[in-house]
């Protein structure tokens, strides 16, 4: 092994060990089918092509005094919306669309915008150049408005396109970091090492170009917060309870570190934990790492980790641990509604566990951040709640 | 039961009024008929056949709602016939002995007295004496006459004014049809004045104004230009009490008097041209009770008086307008002239744009009505029409506030939809160009010939440039079929279309854009605003030279029982007092002004909001 072996001893790991082995023998039994639909990587040439022939549809409409129109599947409709436990959430195969028209008040503006785009898609692609959806707002902020419009146009576009966003030569700004027991090589040849140090690593943009990953975690934490990843980092949690990889998409993820989880997992199967607030927003973090978000849910084969597992802040860990009240928070109406959404949805009736902590946390009322448990000590987190939780397996 | 009986032995007989003015006043027509044909006079110090004329068809009108049982609501129907004989006078030369008679068709005046008709019209046409003939089944009667002339000019210029008259009439009578003759020498021509079966929006208390834009603004290729909406789209004003002048000679009414504007550009602002569009004149309409038009007396001049004052009624300067009045009116025209008439002076920023040269044109009909809690009578209304016909100027300065305020509010919703639907317009042309440019930057840059060949090809383009001006024009041209055809005509078909099968009196053709029947409906959107109270009548009472309130939705209360005399000396007593307007046609005019805004801007909202997400 190229790493330092400066974590605990190897029985610490058993549990960890025998839950990384049903989860193996999980997939072997899935045996998990090939994403049907969805976005794939696609050659330049291809998109190119997909791009010429949507104008030559539209060139073809207005040849029949015909107003030309986008047919944009409804990303974000449940209607379309399907769930397995093996992906999580996806595009259903036949779904719903609508028409983006280019002679009606509403929409003739859009149309405007997604023809930019994709000439702005076509001319990256062309020169082989690759640019942020920032990047592409700044091009004409005036024009586009504000950076949500891109970015739904993006997502519409792939969608269309049934290509992923690096084929679009789009590329995400990640803001994710990760430290721990993982090297790789970035596609422009840079070798990244993530050992834990004082500082971390940024995710990379470009998740799809890093190859020869070489890692002997033996798991892997996700960390809501850059607080509290930053505090683990303190707190020397990798060398701790190394081996071991940390982590943050810093609140909701972006693309890139939700990718890299996902190739983290496909490429070594080792068990995916989080460690979020015990509160809604956390929980819903959560399920994005796992399920995948309803926006995104037409690549979810790419993004979404299945096999996670919630480790803590677990709302029956408060009770638990007799946190006291004053380091509890109530919830507010928008967590009240967070939450009952989240209970509402169909990924949670395969989670009875999960069901059960968000009961307590809605019969109770109250929520907490993971740092309410500095009220045992400052460094209780590193020290005793985690270890203790992977030891013994107090994971849902 | 006894007048439905004699109505029924006239059907089918007229009653026949013949009168010829007085020599002397015949030939009082100011100006002559220069050569050019454009008569430089407008309707100052006319006498004569034309003021005979004038006043009988007013008292008929007057009485017809007055006397004849016309429920309120209900709109006036019938015919009246105007023929003017003139033949070549014994007694003078170069002149024409003229008669003229007036008739009515049906069983209008069943009711009328025949006595009493001729006692009411000797009393108030007192420089009528003449020949006044009623001939009918039951016998005629007559009065010695003395011998009258005009001059064939005199003649010809009443005749524009008479037909003016009758223009303006059936603009707020759609239903009333007048068959107007004139034969001098033998020589007849005959104009009918019926607007039957073309959109009206009724405005309640029996008038309904006629909205094709074709009464009101003359344009070249008017109908061949799609870009245009055939209707105006008029936006009702809160009403608002008049105050009369304490030095007016005051004639003790029982009631008050009612200023409703209404606004609305013509053509259109529904229009989806390359142009931009800016307002080039104001024309201004006078109404007076029943929608008779005003004529104003010879010394009440607008020009000269009120209006002369450009920003009298609203503020231009707020649009970035600067209004001169125009004295330049053509009696000669087959539009219904304004009363008052202001032009736009263009800026040079106006000709370097892209702007409409012909401009459009931004009518303001004023309707002054009397309102009473008792029955009104006939000659109280006459008395009220005289009033205003020779004190409006001091009637308008003294309610200068209350009138702008509510004239600008109506001025600005308009001018408001007009600058959404520019903003629209101004959007859709920069998608427009967004798309084009996308597309031939694809093309452009494509390295595919067969791409580009087929793209050439099914433009039937020649080269790249002339496939960019091919492709900007058939996008154009699509987008502008689908703008041109949404308006907010097709909203108020819709909504009537929707209301048909509960409303009352549906016999309308579907594209009347009447909306009574949204009023009848609607209750309980009435009983809403009822409850809401009428801040503006009463601000109005409490505060007399106070400017008027910013504008809030108007909203009647229940009439009360007392009345407050219209006098000077009363004033005071008139606040304590306290009325409304009738509830029905205060509340109809909210309704029908929120439905309208609403229309009008229904569609417009679309393009202003953000597009929703995915």
């Amino acid at each position: 092994m190229a790493f330092a072996p400066m974590g605990p001893e190897a029985s610490f790991f058993e549990v960890l060990d025998r839950h990384r082995e049903s989860l193996l023998a999980a997939l072997r039994r899935g045996g998990r089918e090939p994403p049907s639909g969805g976005s794939r990587l696609a050659s330049s040439s291809e998109v190119l092509a997909s791009i010429e022939n949507i104008i030559q549809d539209i060139i073809t409409s207005l040849a029949r005094n015909e107003a030309p129109a986008f047919t944009i599947d409804n990303r974000s409709s449940w209607e379309n919306i399907k769930f397995e436990d093996s992906v999580g959430l996806q595009m259903v195969s036949h779904c719903t669309t609508r028409k983006i028209k280019s002679d009606s008040p509403k929409s003739a503006q859009k149309f405007a915008l997604i023809l930019k785009i994709l000439s702005m898609i076509y001319k990256l692609v062309q020169s082989n150049t690759y640019a942020t959806k920032r990047d592409i707002y700044y091009t004409d902020s005036q024009l586009f408005g504000n950076q949500t419009v891109v970015d739904n146009i993006i997502n519409d576009i792939s969608c269309m396109l049934k290509v992923s966003r690096r084929s679009l030569h789009i590329l995400s700004t990640s803001k994710g970091l990760i430290a721990g027991n993982l090297r790789y090589i970035e596609e422009d040849g840079t070798k990244v090492n993530c050992t834990c140090g004082a500082t971390a690593v940024a995710v990379p943009s470009n998740i799809q170009g890093i190859r020869n990953l070489v890692t002997d975690a033996k798991f892997v934490l996700i960390v809501e917060k850059d607080a509290t990843f930053q505090r683990l980092l303190d707190d020397n949690f990798c060398n701790k309870l190394s081996p071991c990889i940390m982590i943050t998409g810093k609140g909701v993820p972006d693309l890139n570190t939700r990718l890299l989880v996902k190739k983290l997992w496909d490429t070594f199967h080792i068990p995916v934990f989080t460690l979020v607030d015990a509160d809604p927003h956390g929980i819903e973090i959560m399920c994005i790492y796992k399920y995948g978000s309803m926006s995104m849910s037409f690549e979810a084969h790419h993004l979404t980790v299945p096999a996670i597992r919630w480790l803590g802040l677990l709302p029956s860990d408060l009770k638990r641990l007799n946190v006291p009240k004053d380091s509890l928070i109530p919830l507010t109406k928008r967590d009240q509604m967070k939450l009952d959404s989240i209970l509402r949805r169909p990924y949670v009736t395969c989670q009875p566990f999960w069901r059960k902590e968000m009961e307590i946390m809605a019969d109770s009322k109250m929520k907490a951040e993971i740092q309410a448990l500095t009220f045992l000590s400052s460094d209780y987190l590193s020290r005793v709640y985690l270890p203790n939780k992977l030891k013994f397996g107090g994971w849902i | 039961m006894g007048s439905r009986c004699r109505a029924w032995a006239w059907t089918r007989a007229w009653a026949l009024a013949e009168f010829q003015p007085r020599a002397e006043e015949g030939a009082a027509a100011a100006g002559g008929y220069p050569s050019t044909g454009r008569c430089r006079c407008s309707l100052r110090g006319m006498e004569g056949t034309a003021v005979a004329v004038f006043e009988i068809l007013r008292f008929l009108i007057i009485h017809w709602k007055c006397d004849i049982d016309v429920s309120k609501g209900a709109l006036l129907e019938g015919q009246l016939v105007i023929s003017i004989e003139g033949l070549n006078s014994k007694h003078q030369a170069n002149a024409l002995h003229c008669v003229t008679t007036i008739a009515s068709a049906g069983s209008l005046f069943g009711g009328m007295v025949l006595k009493k008709f001729l006692k009411e019209i000797q009393s108030i046409l007192p420089g009528i004496s003449a020949k006044l003939t009623w001939t009918s089944e039951e016998g005629s009667y007559s009065q010695d006459m003395t011998g009258v002339d005009e001059k064939p000019r005199t003649l010809m210029t009443d005749c524009l004014v008479i037909k003016h008259f009758l223009r303006k009439i059936i603009m707020v009578h759609p239903k009333v049809r007048f068959h107007f003759s004139v034969k001098v020498n033998g020589i007849l021509s005959t104009e009918i004045f019926g607007v039957e079966n073309e959109p009206t929006l009724n405005l309640g208390n029996g008038i309904a104004l006629v909205v094709d834009s074709q009464h009101y603004v003359s344009r070249p290729n008017f109908g061949t230009i799609e870009s245009h909406c055939s209707r105006i789209h008029p936006v009702l004003g809160h009403p608002v009490m008049l105050f009369i002048p304490e030095d007016v000679a005051g004639m003790d009414l029982l009631g008050e008097l009612i200023l409703t504007p209404a606004a609305a550009l013509c053509p259109s602002p529904k229009v989806s041209s390359n142009q931009l569009n800016r307002i080039s004149s104001v024309s201004i309409f006078l109404y007076g009770p029943l929608g008779l038009p005003l004529i104003l007396s010879t010394w009440e001049q607008p020009m000269t008086t009120f209006f002369k004052d450009t920003s009298s009624l609203v503020d231009w300067k707020k649009y970035h307008l600067c209004m001169i009045p125009n004295l330049d009116l053509n009696l000669d025209r087959d539009l219904v002239l304004p009363d008052v008439s202001y032009q736009v002076e263009s800026s040079e920023e106006d000709q370097s744009q892209n702007m409409d040269p012909q401009g459009q044109t931004l009518l303001l009909f004023l309707f002054v009505d009397f309102h009473s809690a008792f029955p009104v009578q006939q000659m109280e209304i006459w008395g009220v029409y005289t009033l205003l016909t020779t004190h409006l100027n001091a009637i308008l300065v003294e309610s200068h506030s209350v009138v702008q305020g509510s004239i600008q509010f109506t001025v600005d919703k308009v001018l408001e939809q007009h600058h959404q639907a520019a903003k629209a317009q101004q959007k859709l042309q920069a998608s427009l160009s967004v798309a084009v440019n996308s597309i031939m930057s694809i093309l452009t840059g494509s390295t595919r010939s067969s791409f580009r060949k087929m793209c050439l090809q099914t433009l039937q383009a020649a080269d790249t440039q002339e496939f960019g001006t091919k492709l900007h024009k058939v996008f154009r041209e699509i987008t502008q079929h689908q703008f041109l055809h949404h308006c907010s005509c097709e909203v108020k078909q819709q909504l009537t279309l929707e209301k048909k099968d509960s409303a009352q009196g549906t016999e309308d053709a579907p594209d009347n854009s009447s909306l009574e029947l949204l009023a009848d409906t609607s209750g309980q959107a009435e009983n809403k605003r009822l409850k809401r109270g009428s801040p503006r009548i009463e601000e109005m009472r409490s505060l007399r030279s106070a400017r008027a309130p910013s504008p809030s939705e108007a909203a009647p209360r229940r009439p009360e029982a007392t009345a407050a005399p219209l006098t000077p000396r009363g004033r005071e007593d008139r606040e304590a007092h306290g009325r409304a307007l009738a509830p029905g046609r205060a509340s109809l005019r909210s309704r029908l002004e929120d439905v309208l805004w609403l229309q009008e801007v229904s569609n417009l909202s679309e393009w202003l909001s953000p597009s929703p997400g995915p």
